[in-house]
């Protein structure tokens, strides 16, 4: 498994002009900003292309780029370098927003995009499930995202209730 | 060796952020390991994986959901 390796396909991919602009979220991610976290899949959202002619936009051009490239899928997963890796269009203004305002950064001299660290966290607020809490509390701990650009984002996208009831629960009951 | 709980937990924490700080590229190879021990793990449950377990259903976005991509 080489995530890397994947990261240079997905730009070769873009180049070429199958996707538009695209920013990796999840866990791979928060790792950008956080200690390495177990996961078993890349999420990446993609601005995708309609192609001519069609109203529904199809991840065909993508499984047939990376097919022809010797990626196999496994159900709805493409493996490219061995990593699972799922393409998503942005299903909500959030996301859609943490699409347009991803991050460049840089590995050893390859470029990626990633989903701001203020983003991952409202986007694991609005999401909600334990493990996404649990990341949340994670930046938390860190002090890896800004509160003022955070907050923004909350009140923009009707999260501030939200992150009030996760503050009482997780932040302020402490023994 | 300590036992001191308190200890241990800001033992844990500053190695944490020890990790959290290293270069981006060593910690995406650090991912690349732990993602191969985690799928080993997941094949090696998947064989005595019990009926009836109760588990969370781990599709993370409305794009998933609306997908009908839940597992």
């Amino acid at each position: 498994m080489n995530i890397k390796e994947a990261i240079t396909i997905i730009n070769q991919m873009q180049a070429d002009g199958v996707i538009g602009r695209y920013a990796i979220a999840g866990a791979v991610g928060a790792t950008f900003y956080l200690e390495p976290v177990t996961t078993l899949d890349v999420d990446i959202f993609v601005a995708f292309r309609a192609e001519p002619g069609k109203l529904i936009l199809s991840l065909r051009p993508i499984y047939d780029y990376l097919a022809a490239r010797g990626c196999p899928t496994e159900g709805e997963y493409i493996v490219i370098a061995g990593w699972p890796v799922q393409f998503l269009p942005p299903g909500t203004p959030l996301v859609e927003e943490a699409l347009n305002e991803a991050i460049e950064h840089d590995i050893d001299g390859e470029p990626v995009r990633v989903f701001s660290a203020e983003h991952l966290c409202a986007i694991a607020l609005q999401v909600g499930r334990a493990k996404d809490k649990a990341r949340l509390l994670q930046f938390v701990e860190a002090g890896a995202f800004e509160a003022a650009r955070f907050q923004s984002i909350l009140t923009r996208h009707g999260l501030v209730d939200r992150w009030q009831q996760f503050e009482r629960q997780f932040l302020r009951d402490q023994p | 060796m300590s036992f001191d709980l308190q200890r241990v937990l800001e033992s844990k924490r500053a190695y944490r952020q020890k990790l959290a700080a290293r270069p981006v590229a060593e910690k995406l190879r650090l991912l690349d390991e732990l993602c191969e021990r985690a799928h080993a793990i997941r094949r090696a449950s998947a064989a005595v994986h019990e009926p009836g377990k109760v588990a969370e259903d781990p599709a993370p976005y409305e794009a998933k959901r609306r997908a009908g991509k839940t597992r």
